[in-house]
C-alpha cells in the first residue's frame, strides 16, 4: 500500500467520523429543563426592605451576584413548607456533591411576618442547614415583593381562632442580576431541581 | 339514629375485641417533632378499618400536645392551602393514608417530652385506637 493510499484511508476515516459526529449533534436535541419554566423575558426585582434571620436589613442587593431559589412560606406550616425546604436543601447538597459550582442560595420569604420574627426564622432555618436566607418584616414591604412577582398569600382562620396561611407554592429562580429568571411549579421533587438547575444556570 | 348509636356500638365492639381484632389498625407511623422555633409537629400514618362497617374518626388526642387536628394540604392553581378535616370516614376494610403533602395530623403546642408520642383516635367518645411511637426530628 502506497503513501497515497494510506493518506486517502486516513482522510476517509476522518470524514466518516466527522459525519457520524455531525449526525449525532443534529439528531440529539439540546438538553432543556424538564419541569422548570424559563421566562421568555426576565423581570427585575423591585426595591424592598426586609430583615433576615439575624436582624440585618435586606434589599434586592442580597440577590445580586449569585443564583437564588426563592420560596414563600411560613414556619407554622407543618407539611408543605418544611417539605419544600428539605427538597431544596437536598437538591443543593446533591448538586454540590456532583461538583456543580456555584450553588444557588436558598431563600425563604415568610408570608407570616406577624409570627415569623427573625429569631424564630433563625431557629427554624438552622434545621435545614447553612446558607439559607430567611426574610421577614413589614407587611407593606413584603407586598412590594409579592405583588411584583405574582405571589399570592392570605390568612385562613381556623375554628379555634388560630390561623394558617394559604400561599403560592412555586419556587422562583433569580439570576445573579437579581432578575426573576425561571420557576418550578409544585409539587417539588429533588430530581427535577438536579436536572434543570444546571441547565438554567448555564443559560439553556 | 344509626349515627348516634355507632359510637356506642363501636365501643362495645372494641371492648369485645382482643388486640388482634382491633377495629382500627395503624401502620407506617411517623411522628415529626415541631421544628426549632415552632410549636407544630406532624404525624403521618396509614389507618385501616378492619371492621365491616364505616368508621368515622371525630377526634384525635395526645397527652404530649395541647391539640391534635386532622388537616389536608391541597395544591390548587399553584396555591397551597391547608384544610381542616372535622371528621374522617374510613369505609369498611379500607385504608386511609396520611402522607407528606396530603392528609396529615397537626400536633399543636407540645406540653411535655416528645421522645415518644401517644395518639388516641376516637369515634365521638369511643376510643378506637391508641398508638405509641418514637418521634423523629
Amino acid at each position: 500500500m502506497g503513501l497515497k493510499s494510506i493518506f486517502i484511508a486516513i482522510v476517509a476515516v476522518f470524514a466518516i467520523g466527522m459525519g457520524a459526529w455531525l449526525s449525532y449533534q443534529l439528531a440529539v436535541p439540546p438538553a432543556v429543563p424538564r419541569t422548570a419554566t424559563v421566562l421568555p423575558a426576565t423581570a427585575g426585582l423591585p426595591d424592598f426592605a426586609l430583615s433576615d434571620q439575624h436582624g440585618n436589613r435586606i434589599s434586592r442587593d442580597a440577590f445580586v451576584g449569585r443564583w437564588s431559589l426563592v420560596f414563600f412560606g411560613f414556619t407554622h406550616c407543618p407539611d408543605i413548607c418544611p417539605l419544600t425546604l428539605q427538597v431544596l436543601a437536598n437538591a443543593r447538597q446533591k448538586l454540590g456533591d456532583a461538583g456543580h459550582i456555584p450553588l444557588p442560595q436558598i431563600v425563604l420569604v415568610s408570608v407570616d411576618p406577624e409570627r415569623d420574627t427573625p429569631e424564630i426564622l433563625g431557629e427554624y432555618l438552622d434545621y435545614f442547614g447553612n446558607d439559607i436566607l430567611g426574610l421577614s418584616g413589614n407587611i407593606e414591604e413584603l407586598r412590594k415583593l409579592t405583588s411584583a412577582l405574582g405571589i399570592f398569600f392570605e390568612k385562613s382562620f381556623t375554628d379555634d381562632g388560630d390561623y394558617s396561611m394559604n400561599h403560592s407554592a412555586v419556587v422562583l429562580v433569580f439570576n445573579p442580576r437579581a432578575e426573576f429568571h425561571a420557576l418550578f411549579s409544585a409539587p417539588h421533587v429533588v430530581d427535577n431541581f438536579i436536572h434543570d438547575l444546571p441547565l438554567i444556570m448555564s443559560g439553556s | 339514629m344509626m349515627r348516634a348509636l355507632l359510637p356506642a356500638l363501636l365501643a362495645v365492639a372494641v371492648a369485645a375485641c382482643s388486640v388482634d381484632s382491633a377495629p382500627l389498625l395503624a401502620s407506617d407511623v411517623a411522628i415529626v417533632k415541631p421544628l426549632p422555633g415552632t410549636q407544630i409537629g406532624a404525624a403521618y400514618l396509614a389507618l385501616t378499618n378492619a371492621t365491616g362497617q364505616q368508621i368515622t374518626i371525630t377526634k384525635i388526642a395526645s397527652p404530649q400536645f395541647a391539640a391534635v387536628a386532622m388537616h389536608e394540604s391541597i395544591l390548587e392553581h399553584g396555591v397551597s392551602r391547608m384544610v381542616a378535616l372535622q371528621e374522617l370516614d374510613i369505609a369498611a376494610q379500607q385504608t386511609v393514608v396520611f402522607e407528606r403533602g396530603g392528609r396529615h395530623l397537626m400536633l399543636m403546642r407540645p406540653v411535655g417530652a416528645l421522645d415518644n408520642v401517644t395518639l388516641q383516635f376516637f369515634a365521638d367518645e369511643a376510643l378506637l385506637l391508641t398508638i405509641d411511637a418514637a418521634s423523629a426530628d
